[in-house]
């Protein structure tokens, strides 16, 4: 069997989930082991034309992204999103809660009109095309990322969790961050992460989106509870939970 | 068996002689709260504890473990952990709740992963010295023990008294060094203590008795509190994952980088999260929160309940207390369903 051939693209992004891959160190001789990257702009030059799978980190931001992201899709056999900008749209759909003359200006000053600066509303990749696979997470968590591979060469679907962070917390034995009458994203937020925030004695910033069915009704009364208010909690969503799925009810 | 009497130095003593000839487990502070933890010096137990974050289960079912390693010829091996151990300090209703897995794990499907670590365990149990803040272990008759561990410990005053109660038990008091010969007197301020705990681990009061749970679930099922209190609930699995009688586990399989070969895995799960009751198809037979919430309460006072003789919830109080929109109360639900 030949080894699948592996792309990665970015789009608007930090480039931070390519370089958990690079990450890996020793542990990425055994992924070129099982895959052939052809194409991978942060860790290697060549270039080659079509993939059986295509690896997309970031959002869209562009209109001219969009054409280039459907031309990897009809070129790819498995399309999958690469960390928080692609899966969710991530940070940067922050900017879709402004007026995006007003982003521009705040961002590039006088230059703001010039023709290369052009943006469009962010807009996570299945907004855009078909995705097959959402790697979720900023960044994405390496041993994820190992394990969806390993899964893809096999043939074999990955299981991604659809439960809250949570879950993950309670394994760790952490003490719930609502003890510290802190406004914790853990309960409405899809783990797989290991509950790393809490982990690290702070809140979950709901980096992986929310699960399938998030209960944000729940999220807002129980505020009253804690001594919180319901925009409390919506600048704790802010980051990334802008404008996503019920982010504005 | 023999009771010996002993005061804090000499437990010291005792327990640091143990740690030093095996793997001692024992509760320590973790921030404001409690947990099992390898114990490396007998000044770190916090034998005064309320209630340990996670339950002691976690021992005996880890919360991920790997079950077997295969390879794609189709031959397997079986991973089972061999050492022994002691878990020190365990309050009453955690041994009940251990005594409860113990059948669970060996009556049907006798699981030689968890009867294995079972085997190589020597459980201290201890008195509670100090109730939590939501406790309902005397409503559930499991504040005080009488089976169910090796030695048990109460404190008395300025003293412990530990009485053995298997031989695993006796041979720990072996290594105890000048222990002393309790009189009539300590022993009654031992049955003081076990009186009081019986009160005093109330901070929920269930308005019935635990024998008539199975009873009040079988009229139950449609009633309005279900609904109610499942329009808070996260699915988040928290009264599941930190509850001494939830067992439930996921299974996975997992290759290595070869593709050849790979693992077997098993992690703990829980009946409130979504895709619990998922099957193949697509299809989930409990995919409404309400379904989901309500069935935790049969499982732990009726079908769990009836099967066992025995109700599946001993009091801890944990699931109350994980509970971010606190909806869990087992007692607040039980009282509003008479």
């Amino acid at each position: 069997m030949s080894k699948p051939k592996l792309a990665i693209f970015d789009f608007t992004c930090c480039e931070g989930c390519q370089l958990q891959i690079v990450n890996l160190e020793e542990e990425i001789l055994n992924l070129i082991s099982l895959v052939n990257p052809v194409e991978w702009r942060e860790a290697m030059s060549e270039h080659i034309g079509n993939y059986d799978i295509a690896l997309i980190e970031g959002s869209i931001t562009r209109p001219e992204d969009e054409e280039k992201l459907r031309r990897i899709r009809k070129r790819a056999k498995i399309l999958v999103a690469l960390g928080s900008c692609a899966s969710t749209g991530g940070v940067n759909k922050l900017k879709n809660n402004f007026d995006l003359q007003e982003v521009k200006h705040c961002v590039y000053g006088q230059a703001a009109d010039m023709p290369h600066l052009h943006t469009a509303p962010t807009k996570a990749i299945d907004e855009v095309v078909q995705v097959d696979y959402k790697i979720y997470g900023c960044p994405i968590d390496r041993r994820e990322f190992a394990y969806i591979v390993r899964c893809l060469a096999l043939g074999k679907s990955p299981e991604i969790p659809d439960y809250p962070v949570c879950v993950e917390c309670k394994l760790q034995e952490n003490i719930c961050r609502y003890e510290y009458d802190e406004i914790c994203l853990g309960p409405v937020t899809r783990a797989g992460c290991g509950a790393r925030c809490p982990s690290c004695a702070t809140w979950c910033f709901g980096c992986r989106g929310h699960i399938e069915e998030p209960n944000l009704s729940a999220a807002k009364e129980i505020m009253v509870r804690y001594g919180k208010t319901f925009q409390d909690l919506k600048n704790r969503m802010n980051i990334f939970g802008s404008k996503q799925r019920y982010a504005d009810e | 068996m023999s009771i010996k009497k002993l005061d804090q130095a000499a437990l010291d003593t005792w327990v640091n002689k143990l740690i030093a000839n095996q793997s001692v487990y024992g509760v320590q502070a973790k921030g404001e709260r409690f947990a099992f933890g390898p114990l490396s010096k007998a000044e770190d137990l916090r034998l005064d504890y309320d209630v340990t974050i996670l339950p002691p289960k976690k021992y005996f079912q880890p919360q991920r473990e790997d079950l077997l390693e295969f390879n794609a010829k189709g031959e397997y091996t079986s991973v089972t952990e061999t050492e022994p151990f002691i878990l020190f300090g365990v309050h009453p209703y955690d041994v009940v709740a251990i005594a409860q897995m113990d059948t669970i794990f060996s009556a049907d499907n006798y699981d030689v992963h968890y009867m294995t670590r079972r085997h190589n365990a020597t459980i201290v149990a201890c008195d509670v010295q100090n109730a939590s803040a939501n406790v309902f272990a005397g409503c559930m008759n499991t504040a005080t023990v009488t089976k169910g561990f090796d030695l048990l410990l109460t404190k008395i005053g300025e003293f412990y008294l530990a009485e053995a109660k298997t031989p695993k038990g006796e041979k720990l008091l072996t290594d105890l060094p000048g222990g002393l010969e309790p009189g009539n007197l300590d022993l009654a301020r031992r049955e003081q203590v076990w009186k009081d705990n019986t009160g005093l681990l109330r901070k929920h009061k269930l308005k019935c008795n635990p024998q008539e749970l199975p009873g009040l679930l079988e009229k139950s099922y449609y009633a309005p509190v279900w609904e109610a209190k499942a329009k808070l609930c996260f699915s988040c699995g928290s009264c599941n994952l930190v509850c001494p009688t939830c067992y439930c586990f996921d299974v996975q399989d997992d290759v290595n980088w070869d593709l050849q070969s790979g693992k077997r895995t098993r992690a703990w799960d829980g009946c409130l999260l979504k895709d619990f009751a998922a099957v193949a198809g697509g299809h989930n037979f409990r995919s409404s929160r309400t379904d989901r919430y309500r069935h935790r309460f049969y499982r732990k006072a009726k079908y769990v309940a009836e099967k066992l003789n025995q109700i599946a919830c001993v009091g801890c109080g944990r699931c109350i207390s994980a509970c971010v929109p606190k909806i869990a109360n087992p007692v607040e639900v039980f009282n509003e369903l008479l």
